[in-house]
């Protein structure tokens, strides 16, 4: 279901000839399958971006007595998710609206000063810089990602937030945006869960079917987040940013964040 | 919106002290400058920003009743600090209150109490006293140690008892406030207000932006609750929007936007738990160094004792072996963070079961901005 919409809407403008297919780069249009194979291999949890050794504030909460069982789990994920789409979706969106180094440069600064939680800046930076260092490696054809990162790594004026480089990555492999947003929901609930099962929080069978669950409240939360400026980025759970920045106080941890 | 402020404020230093050299301020906003806030040896101007009608309305200030009922609104503090000169080192602060731009209260949450409610007579909107809770300005310090620096403080603290007033409701539309602050070299401004607290229905955005030069001062306290929460009005608002910005320069240094909106999943008050009040303090600047660190340490303290594993708690087993008993959370949950490339920044979060306790934070915390302000933020209240 998430792969269809996106396939269907392709094929429909590649068979329209229509003048928008511009705004799909060449090496993707017409060629629906090989997008495909793409998109699974970024969403796939075998892409070593790290992202598992990040509880989204997860561990934090459990060790405050916030989350205790699989009802505070399930509203723990929709507040995870309901804050990514409102903090972090505009910036997937306006990176891969224009997938350039230039105003990659501004979302990653801007990126920067708006997570003010030192725990979630630096998970945030952490899965940024792995994800371009295996999408340079794995995507050979793109020559964007090699330049970036041999132009900025170990510049001081970046911090390769994970957000804008993951919209960055989309669009320059011919994501639409609405996937590219969709995508970013979907590898969020994914690490989330992940943490929830190795913190014994919940078995892996029962994670799937909360997670399956879950789907169409992400789906809800992306639809009511999406495409929206970085200007209107705003952070929808104080509370539990308040617990995130608690996490290097813990004494015995599992997870970087 | 609030194109033209309602308010504007500016101290510079004057021959080695702080003085306030613009002070407006116009319907419904009052400032208010005392001068014996602190003692004369210190250099900070205080002010308290104060409105006319009890809140944040959604009518426009010539709706509003005459001007028989003052309470005190906000109140702001900046301080500003200049090596050399006059007219440098000044703080500027201008603040506009975006005309009553609407309260919803649909069907007035205190049409009620008249008939029946024993304990609400109490706060019958009838004769409001003035309240000073919230507002105090204070103008700039000079540190003895720092003799060459002068500083402007002023504060502005606002409360919103939009409801309390009973005014009739237009629309749907936000009440809006606006403070824009420009702070110089070594000056200091602290903006130290009450909390903000938006009774049922209310819909509220606050935005705050300051400009700050590489050696600018600058505390920002901003907190809200839950509401009028001990008569059991809990997150009962509808929207709430708090948005502070921090540029040095051009530079975007510190970009914070807390949304609280009814109709997601989940309401506010699920989301919050028993938690009452939200709260963040923003410490920036050389000047406050120490006082930065020492929150780190104490703050770091208080929280690894309140965190510790589960003890195969959370695993299945247990849950279905036990009845479930709900587990103490901790009353006060707070974090902080450095920001800013060369971590000159701190930023505090706080969530609090109760107004008391985050008062008590803050005052514990902040007390060490007295030599600076010449009073501690929070002591009396």
């Amino acid at each position: 279901m998430e792969s269809g919409s996106p396939v269907s809407k392709k094929s429909r403008l590649f068979h329209s000839e229509d003048c928008e297919m511009e705004e799909v780069p060449s090496n993707a249009a017409g060629v629906n399958p090989s997008l495909h194979w793409t998109q699974w291999q970024i969403l796939d949890s075998i892409l070593p971006t790290g992202g598992f050794a990040h509880s989204y504030g997860l561990e934090a909460a459990m060790q405050s007595r916030m989350v205790n069982n699989q009802e505070d789990l399930k509203s723990f994920v929709i507040q995870v998710l309901d804050n990514t789409g409102s903090l972090l979706l505009p910036f997937v969106y306006c990176a891969s609206k224009s997938p350039d180094a230039a105003e990659w440069v501004k979302l990653d600064q801007l990126l920067e000063a708006t997570l003010t939680n030192e725990v979630a800046r630096k998970a945030s930076t952490s899965q940024g810089s792995a994800l371009l260092r295996v999408a340079a490696s794995v995507f050979t054809e793109i020559q964007v990602l090699q330049d970036l990162r041999r132009a900025f790594l170990g510049s001081k004026s970046v911090s390769f937030h994970h957000a804008p480089i993951f919209g960055l990555i989309c669009g320059l492999v011919g994501f639409d945006s609405e996937t590219a947003e969709r995508a970013y929901m979907f590898v969020t609930m994914r690490d989330v869960f992940s943490a929830a099962t190795r913190l014994n929080l919940i078995g892996p069978l029962a994670a799937s079917v909360l997670q399956h669950q879950v789907a169409p409240d992400a789906e809800r939360m992306m639809q009511k987040w999406r495409d929206r400026d970085v200007s209107e980025a705003s952070q929808t759970a104080p509370l539990l940013d308040a617990l995130q920045g608690c996490h290097a106080y813990m004494f015995s941890r599992l997870f970087c964040s | 919106m609030a194109e033209a402020a309602t308010g504007a404020v500016r101290v510079e230093r004057v021959r080695g002290r702080s003085v306030l050299t613009r002070c407006f301020a116009r319907y419904p906003l009052k400032l208010i400058a005392p001068s014996k806030v602190g003692p004369s040896s210190c250099n900070a101007v205080w002010l308290y920003a104060l409105t006319y009608g009890g809140g944040i309305v959604s009518v426009s200030p010539e709706d509003l009743p005459p001007l028989s009922i003052l309470s005190v609104l906000a109140r702001c503090a900046v301080a500003g600090y200049s090596r050399l000169g006059v007219g440098e080192g000044c703080c500027s602060v201008t603040c506009s209150w975006c005309r009553a731009r609407a309260r919803p209260c649909r069907g007035t949450p205190y049409r009620a109490r008249s008939a029946s409610a024993t304990g609400a007579r109490r706060r019958s909107p009838r004769r409001p006293r003035p309240r000073y809770a919230g507002c105090l300005m204070k103008l700039d310090s000079a540190l003895p140690a720092y003799t060459y620096t002068m500083a402007v403080l002023c504060g502005l603290v606002m409360l919103t008892r939009v409801c309390r007033m009973v005014y009739k409701a237009v629309g749907s539309k936000c009440s809006e406030q606006l403070l824009e602050a420009r702070v110089g070299e070594d000056a200091l401004l602290a903006v130290i207000p009450d909390p903000v607290t938006c009774f049922s229905t209310a819909r509220y955005h606050q935005k705050q932006v300051f400009q700050v030069s590489a050696n600018s001062n600058l505390v920002v306290v901003d907190w809200f609750t839950s509401g009028r929460y001990e008569s059991g009005e809990k997150w009962d608002f509808s929207f709430y929007k708090s948005v502070n910005h921090i540029f040095l320069g051009d530079q975007p240094l510190f970009i914070d936007s807390t949304l609280l909106e009814q109709g997601s999943n989940y309401s506010i008050a699920e989301r919050m738990h028993e938690y009452n009040v939200i709260a963040m303090i923003v410490l920036l600047g050389p000047k406050l160094r120490h006082i930065q660190d020492k929150m780190q340490d104490e703050v770091k303290k208080l929280m690894s004792g309140q965190l510790r594993p589960p003890t195969s708690g959370g695993s299945l087993y247990t849950m279905r072996s036990k009845p479930p008993q709900r587990p103490q959370r901790p009353p006060l949950v707070a974090s902080c963070s450095p920001f800013g490339r060369t971590g000159t920044g701190m930023v505090a979060r706080v969530a609090a079961v109760s107004t008391e306790l985050a008062y008590s934070f803050l005052r514990h915390h902040l007390a060490a901005l007295e030599m600076f302000l010449g009073a501690s933020p929070y002591a009396a209240s």
